[in-house]
């Protein structure tokens, strides 16, 4: 379809654009027709018709059908069997990184995202926004066609503007961009800096590494890159640095594999790293750590100077920190780390959150390299894109330049500075004194807007381009299907202004890796592209030595002072990051890790700091509203609701960016509270703080009412010592001192199976396979992957705040947290919890229309067909896994809206999407299993699938390997073994339900002196 | 009151007494003359009418009997044919022939049909509906449902003989005699 | 120290000096009157709740089962507990008419007619939820054995699927029941009505009923097998009602107390649903002389038992999950009284076990106004009893993670609400067209009924009653 396709509007009916309007008042939330579930205006009940509505809010572009363009086939492409998927290898960039992932793709629409094992930054596994990512390129709400002056234009009006106005090489054009990996941008970019003599390039990310990389400056004189490498270390001290969450560290997905693999314990004789965090906010890490100290974010960096300060004392080449003194001096952690650390030389890691100031990074490089870390389980390497000068810092001149008038081009790339930037920056306003503003992002965003030209960006699975791992390995992004809105990828718009006339990328990016291959491009080209990574690369690492001089220049920093009374710290969101997620449905829905909200963002306190701002020290069981505080920092002033968390420091208040959009898509917008006005460039992570209640409540979606465990033995722990000396301590009998009830009588009987029972149960007919699931509560770290996973997998529908508000959530499985012991210093307990798939399923039995029956291969079936909702199954399951369609969830998530054929392309063929009114929950992905059944039935002759060959969604996206599934009856199974494993144990055992699936119970390798 | 024709055949005659004991009284006395074809009506069961009219057991127990039987047997094959023959599925690890869960609707569906039995099988052994009565026609015999007491002798009685019965009924303290017409 | 005793006559049932065709009048005359203004009035609010009723069903099934506050731990809510309430009020009809039958409770047939008719009505009420709270009510009739496209058949194990037929069956024959009892009378109000209209439709349905002996042979057979078959049905129908719960394995559910302990709260309730209506219906037609103060005074001693009974099955719940140790059994029950619906819980047990004990006074428990009162407290009391139960459960089970608060929404109270505008359209067209007391019972049980009490020349002679002598007990033991 030509171009001018995108200027003209094609009205599928009159109807449509009656509806429209029907949007567009709905965007100016008004009181919507017939849906009285969205009285308030929170409510996302009607997440679609919010999906769906994006033509009213994008302008109104094509009404072209993507599907169209690619489907039907008129040649038959020879690798396509129609209904069986293929995948292809690509990776999804993230600031400058990138993970490898293998898309699963249904007839030229991809539908789902795995790891790629073959990438070292994805060991097969993914994260969160890696599994969301499907759906970002199937919201409607992405920018439609590139604008001049907020009026619609064509791509072709663009290359002409460009062509023209960059004509002109002398131009004062400043490029303002995200961070970015690409060989191809980064290429590109200096074809660009060379061609524009006055040009300036920035790179703005709010969250960002750049502290690190200046301390390893500080430290040793050149600007590396930290690896730590977890598989290999013994002592792990995490100073506020939540490594493991993606949000909390660019590389997380290798972080956790690699963390967890070295905490596998099969049996007695196996060990594993301990790990401490020392941190402001409970935070995942936090919560997986065998020890933890709660410390105000503005204490960790003395308490870092402390410990260096202890470390001196008795190695070489912290002479900088001797006799450094501070509140920290004499802290019983202080002694004890340093003991660890010390007896562990050469194979522990001292890590320290990005950001943290770079002098703080400085002491910490110089504690690994002094501790002989460096090189061994801390490495630093070189990235060739990285300029010479902290980026933020940069940025910031150039926007005081910016202001003096120095550019008459602007040229923004990916980021938006006009949401993200420090407030005391007033971006928008400094923008008004340049004439020409280029903006290219995925929305028409808060820049956008005061942008001339906007550019919808390609989302990079409809676009070519390539990215360097964190590590540094060189990875392809190819595209899985044409770009939806015609966008552009950055690259191709970078070279559009380069060179004036459109560009492709394909070109671009093989032009770049041509120089990679020597000899025989094509094949290793190919390689490339099956692999998805390029395995001969990767950062040079640099051996590393202090500096001379680091001494003098560092000490005078030492002496800062934490912030007495009252500090905020604001990070990245769990799950929007920095916002870039904001409009992503499953994610704004996915509960957070630590606090299981979702749709929201909260002031996180600890349960004193809320009593002492006279606020209740723990969360409502009867009612959803929260009550708000008033956060004044600088001249900002933010209302946003309050949460007790358990553990987190006092006097100190936790915020999340990325929330409190207007107008950049129906799902983002009017969520949570903007609070980056509190964010100046002087403070951008932690600052002092006034905080008083308002007295007023906010409702808050949270999908956990309960966070005591009530001493029930749902999750069971022990420390390694303990494990060692009592490897049963995970059993029922250990647990109550006395067999489950029935046990006895049933061995007596000759059934080992569980205890004794009225009936004469058909167990786990002859028939092979048998299928069950073992989750390792010792890898889990409650990342909420697994949950994405699930809903990308089985269509499960968003429903919106309104609705998980009513405790409807519609998730398949679910990672129940739970709290123990002291409020302030509380063990806290992952737990995932899909369905259980009882043999003798209590849900089952009391059916009255026998909709939910076993399968011959042990699965706990729910026919949906058959489902008449009386929701007797879900009282009656003990696990509470059940979920049951109040409203026509689906109907509403795919078909309103006047173009939802968009969002159903996310759709998984293979399963089928629920109708309002009945049940649905876990079913062991058994779309899955029977197809890799069939495929070894087809191989083989037996329907028996070796083991391996079928992972259910969770399992296969777990970062932690936490979760195995396979078949029971194949004793060599991995799921097998884990069930034989000593600390293997299933819930409610005594209600002789008998569950497939079983937990190993989780260890904490405690340090004895450090009670 | 309409006199005999020939088209209009006589039904019985009707007399009233006073009260259920003189009701009962008639009754006995009118059965040890032998007559076979008569009934008592009262607006409510009279205690002892019964041996005094000298009625036959009912036959309703078994009418019930045979219904119940029917709803046990029945419903059992039902439930057997649709959980065990025809559909079997495992639920919940239970045996198919799970006998003690299927109790609860044999046992009412054993009483639903027994009910049927006594309430259809009474009306079945009354005659009932029956709309249409020669008694009817009798303005007094209203009070059959009020407070009158009646008795009507048949005429297809084999020894009934209208001016004897009408003494007879007259002896037993009858008043308000009168001959009954089917229409 | 000596003792005298008194011998006591048992009054007697029927007040002031009635013959039959007093009774007669007294009973069919208010049908046959024209219909009071009063009347129309109580019709219409009856109406405009059925309505509302009707409204709120159609919107549920036009929205979904969403527009309740059920939630992902409470599967269950008012709904539910509305059906336990209307089944255990109609218990009452039932019992009265069948039990106090097989016992010889002559005192019945006052009350038994409009019990039963409160029976069927309450059944009615009850089985419009378990239709209603499914998620999808246009395949409802999937729990009946029919044969489909899916060629499949309901599931018997399930305790939902034993309702069904419990109930149905339960509806069917109390109806039956009611109607074999109103047959004579209907021949009755056929024999006296005046109008062309009435005199088709009382005497379509009186089935041509002449009051034949020989046809009161049959029928008196006939309502003793009814009242012996209703009898283990009314005890099989609360008592599947409870296997919803017991059958389950959720805590507080999941106990083998629960059918003598629903059936007792569901004799319980519905006595004091009869009282209520009673106590206005005997004012507003004059009954004062068939349903006297005797009548009240011994249904509040059954209330008082039966009340006891709840009480100390309370307690049992108790100790049981005491006695058993099951955790999650101990904890519900702490929950229950302690949790987050202690409230509710707390207002169950002053209704239902408290309450009624203020019936050991004989002075309170003639008292009709305050009787009146205590029926309204019972019945509310005994809604509460079913709030606890379910809710309390299913919102607090196994799993801490999973619990969480239901509470309803304005769609569950008016529902509940409009299900009384069904129950007493019904019941005010039942007063109007229908004899509201058995007519032929009661005759039967007046003392000019026994031949017995008639001399050998016919006169009425009733017996006379001789009181003795007091007796020393000295004399006694000797």
């Amino acid at each position: 379809m030509s171009d001018q396709s995108n200027q003209t509007t094609f009205w599928k009916s009159l109807n449509e654009l009656a509806k429209n309007k029907e949007y567009e008042k709905y965007a100016e939330r008004e009181f919507p027709e017939n849906a009285t579930e969205m009285t308030d205006q929170v409510s996302r009940r009607s997440f679609l018709r919010v999906m769906g509505a994006s033509i009213a809010l994008a302008g109104f572009a094509s009404c072209r059908k993507p599907v169209q363009k690619i489907l039907p086939y008129t040649k038959q492409p020879e690798d396509l069997v129609l209904g069986e998927p293929n995948f292809y290898a690509t990776s999804m960039p993230f600031q400058d990184t990138v993970t490898g992932l293998l898309v699963e793709n249904n007839e030229g629409r991809p539908t789902k995202l795995e790891g790629n094992d073959q990438h070292p930054a994805s060991g097969g596994r993914t994260n969160i926004y890696n599994q969301a990512g499907i759906l970002n390129l199937y919201d409607p709400d992405r920018s439609r066609s590139p604008r001049r002056n907020g009026e619609s234009a064509s791509k072709n009006d663009f290359v002409q503007f460009a062509s023209e106005h960059f004509s002109d090489r002398n131009r004062n054009i400043l490029f303002v961009s995200e961070a970015n990996s690409s060989p191809t941008y980064n290429r590109v970019k200096e074809n660009a800096l060379q061609t524009f003599s006055n040009a300036n390039w920035v790179t703005f990310e709010p969250f960002n590494d750049d502290n690190a990389i200046e301390g390893t400056n500080i430290a040793f004189g050149q600007r590396l890159r930290t690896v730590n490498h977890f598989d290999t270390a013994d002592v792990v001290v995490s100073l506020n640095d939540d490594f493991m969450s993606p949000f909390g560290h660019k590389n997380s997905v290798e972080n956790a594999y690699k963390l967890t693999s070295r905490r596998k314990v099969n049996n007695t004789d196996d060990s594993m790293s301990r790990i401490y965090s020392v941190e402001n906010s409970f935070t995942s890490t936090g919560s997986y750590a065998d020890h933890r100290l709660r410390l105000k974010t503005s204490e960790i960096e003395p308490f870092t100077y402390a410990l260096a300060s202890r470390l001196s004392e008795s190695v070489s080449g912290l002479g900088a920190f001797n006799n450094v003194s501070n509140n920290f001096t004499n802290h019983e952690w202080v002694d004890k780390l340093a003991e660890d650390l010390l007896s562990n030389q050469g194979n522990s890691i001292v890590s320290l959150g990005f950001d943290h100031s770079s002098v703080a990074h400085a002491a910490v490089a110089a504690i690994n390299s002094a501790l002989n870390n460096a090189g061994n389980t801390v490495t630093y390497h070189e990235i060739p894109y990285y300029g010479e000068q902290h980026q933020t810092e940069a940025f910031l001149e150039a926007i005081e330049e910016i202001k003096a008038g120095v550019y008459d081009t602007v040229v923004l790339i990916g980021t938006n500075p006009a949401y993200s930037a420090p407030s005391d920056l007033d971006f928008e306003a400094a923008l008004g004194n340049v004439d020409t503003k280029i903006h290219l992002s995925d929305y028409y965003d808060e820049t956008s807007r005061i942008a001339d030209w906007h550019l919808n960006r390609a989302h990079f699975l409809e676009a070519w381009g390539d990215g360097l791992s964190y590590t540094g390995q060189r990875s392809v992004i190819q595209p899985q299907i044409l770009p939806l809105y015609d966008g552009l990828s950055e690259i191709e718009f970078l070279n559009t202004i380069v060179s004036g006339e459109e560009s492709v990328g394909y070109d671009l990016v093989q032009e770049t890796w041509s120089s990679y291959f020597s000899s025989n491009f094509n094949q290793n080209w190919e390689t490339v592209l099956h692999d998805g990574v390029d395995p001969n690369s990767g950062f040079n690492s640099v051996s590393v030595s202090l500096r001379s001089g680091f001494a003098s220049d560092i000490r005078p920093n030492l002496n800062a002072e934490p912030i007495s009374g009252m500090e905020i710290t604001i990070k990245p969101d769990a799950t929007l990051f920095d916002g870039r997620f904001a409009n992503n449905g499953w994610l704004q829905e996915l509960p957070e890790p630590m606090t299981k909200i979702t749709w929201d963002n909260v002031a996180l306190m600890s349960p004193s700091t809320a009593e002492s701002l006279g606020l209740p020290p723990e969360q409502s069981f009867k009612s959803n509203d929260v009550p708000t505080v008033r956060i004044s920092a600088g001249d900002a002033t933010i209302e946003i609701a309050a949460w007790v968390l358990p553990g987190h420091a006092d006097n100190s208040i936790t915020l999340t960016a990325g929330y409190g959009r207007n107008n950049l898509g129906r799902v983002a917008d009017g969520v949570g509270v903007d609070v980056y006005p509190l964010r100046t460039s002087e403070a951008m992570f932690n600052q002092p703080a006034s905080v008083e209640r308002t007295g007023s409540v906010y409702e808050i979606a949270c999908v956990q009412d309960h966070n005591n465990i009530e001493g029930r033995d749902m999750v069971r722990e022990a420390t390694l010592e303990e494990y060692r000396e009592n490897p049963d301590f995970a059993t029922y009998k250990s647990i109550h001192g006395y067999e489950v009830p029935g046990i006895k009588e049933a061995k007596a009987e000759g059934d080992d199976r569980g205890p004794i029972s009225l009936f004469e149960e058909q167990y786990g007919p002859d028939y092979q396979p048998q299928w069950g699931m073992a989750i390792d509560l010792n890898a889990c770290f409650g990342c909420g992957v697994c949950t994405i996973a699930c809903q990308a997998e089985n269509n499960i529908p968003v429903i919106g705040k309104r609705e998980v508000g009513r405790r409807r959530i519609m998730h398949w499985i679910r990672t129940d947290r739970y709290f123990e012991g002291d409020r302030d210093n509380p063990k806290v307990y992952h737990q995932p919890v899909p369905c259980m798939h009882c043999e003798m399923a209590p849900c089952e039995q009391v059916c009255p229309v026998a909709a939910t029956t076993h399968s011959e291969d042990g699965m706990n079936q729910m026919t949906y067909n058959r489902c008449i909702g009386t929701r007797y199954c879900a009282n009656n399951c003990p696990f509470k896994v059940r979920r049951f369609n109040f409203f026509n969830y689906t109907k509403e998530y795919l078909t309103t809206g006047d173009d939802p054929e968009i969002i159903q392309m996310a759709m998984n063929p293979d399963v089928t999407v629920r109708f309002r009114g009945v049940i649905e929950k876990c079913s062991y992905c058994v779309q899955r299993v029977n197809s890799a059944k069939i495929k070894s039935k087809i191989a083989t002759g037996s329907k028996k699938p070796e083991d391996g060959a079928v992972q259910t969604a969770c399992q296969q996206a777990c970062p932690a390997n936490a979760i195995t599934f396979g078949d029971l009856t194949d004793q060599n199974s991995v799921v097998s073994q884990h069930k034989q494993n000593d600390r293997n144990y299933v819930m409610l055992e005594e209600m002789n339900v008998r569950p497939r699936t079983s937990y190993l119970a989780k260890l904490r390798n405690t340090n004895s002196e450090l009670a | 009151m309409s006199k005999s024709t020939v088209e209009n055949n006589m039904y019985g005659v009707l007399a009233e007494f006073r009260n259920p004991k003189e009701l009962v009284d008639a009754a006995k006395k009118i059965n040890q003359n032998g007559y076979k074809k008569y009934d008592t009506f009262s607006p409510f069961p009279i205690h002892g009418i019964d041996k005094a009219m000298n009625l036959p057991k009912s036959k309703l127990g078994w009418i019930v009997v045979s219904h119940g039987l029917v709803g046990l047997i029945g419903s059992f094959a039902m439930i057997y044919f649709m959980m065990v023959a025809d559909y079997p599925l495992n639920i919940s690890g239970k045996t198919l022939l799970n006998i003690p869960a299927w109790i609860p609707v044999i046992f009412e569906l054993t009483v639903l049909l027994s009910a049927f039995g006594a309430v259809f099988g009474m009306f079945f052994l009354n005659g009932l509906p029956k709309f249409n009565h020669p008694l009817f026609n009798s303005e007094n015999f209203k009070k059959a449902t009020d407070d009158g007491f009646f008795v009507c002798i048949e005429s297809d009685d084999p020894q009934f003989d209208v001016e004897k019965v009408q003494t007879l009924l007259k002896d037993a303290g009858g008043t308000n005699i009168e001959e009954i017409y089917d229409n | 120290m000596s003792k005298t005793y008194e011998y006591v006559p048992e009054p007697a049932l029927v007040k002031g000096n009635h013959d039959f065709k007093s009774l007669t009048a007294l009973i069919t005359d208010i049908n046959m009157r024209p219909t009071p203004k009063g009347w129309y009035i109580a019709f219409g609010i009856s109406n405009i709740l059925l309505f509302v009723l009707l409204f709120s069903i159609g919107y549920l099934i036009w929205e979904g089962t969403g527009i309740w506050g059920l939630n992902a731990p409470a599967g269950w809510g008012w709904a539910i507990i509305n059906f336990v309430w209307w089944v255990g009020i109609g218990h009452a009809g039932t019992l009265i008419s069948a039990i106090l039958f097989l016992f010889r409770q002559d005192w019945r047939t006052a009350i038994n007619r409009f019990a039963e008719a409160m029976t069927i009505f309450a059944v009615m009420c009850a089985g419009i939820f378990p239709a209603i709270h499914v998620g999808r009510i246009w395949v409802i009739y999937w729990v009946f054995p029919l044969p489909n496209q899916m060629a499949m058949w309901p599931n018997f194990n399930s305790p939902l699927l034993w309702d069904v037929f419990a109930v149905s069956t339960y509806f069917t024959v109390s109806l039956l029941f009611w109607y074999v009892g109103l047959v004579p009378d209907l021949a009755t109000i056929r024999d006296r009505i005046k109008s062309k209209m009435g005199k088709v439709l009382y005497g379509t349905f009186a089935l041509g009923w002449r009051g034949s002996n020989r046809h009161w042979w049959n029928y008196e057979k006939s309502y003793m097998i009814l009242a012996g078959l209703a009898t283990p049905l009314v005890l099989s129908v609360h008592t599947i009602v409870s296997f919803d719960f017991a059958v389950s394995l959720i805590p507080g559910w999941h106990t083998t107390i629960f059918p003598p302990y629903f059936v007792a709260g569901a004799v319980f309730s519905g006595f004091a649903m009869v009282l209520t209506l009673m106590i206005i219906v005997r004012k507003i037609y004059g009954l004062e002389e068939i349903m006297t103060v005797d009548h009240i005074e011994k249904m509040n001693i059954i209330i008082m038992v039966t009340g006891s009974m709840v009480g100390f099955a309370y307690l049992m719940e108790f100790f049981v999950a005491w006695y058993s140790g099951v955790e999650y059994e101990k904890a519900i029950f702490i929950l229950r009284a302690t949790g987050p619906y202690a409230w509710a819980y707390w207002i169950m047990i002053t209704c239902n076990v408290i309450s009624p004990q203020v019936f050991w006074s004989k002075k309170l428990r003639r008292n009709v106004a305050f009787t009146f009162f205590i029926s309204i407290v019972v019945n509310i009391g005994m809604w509460f009893e079913r709030f606890v139960i379910a809710v309390t459960s299913l919102s607090t089970d196994f799993l801490p993670s999973s619990w969480g608060y239901y509470s309803p929404t304005f769609w569950d109270v008016i529902t509940y609400v409009g299900t009384f505008g069904l129950f007493f359209t019904f019941f005010l067209l039942f007063l109007r067209f229908l004899p509201m007391v058995a007519v032929a019972e009661i005759k039967a049980i007046l003392p000019q009924a026994d031949p017995h009490n008639y001399d050998e020349n016919g006169e009425y002679d009733p017996p006379k009653v001789e009181i003795p002598e007091p007796v020393k007990d000295s004399e006694q033991k000797g």
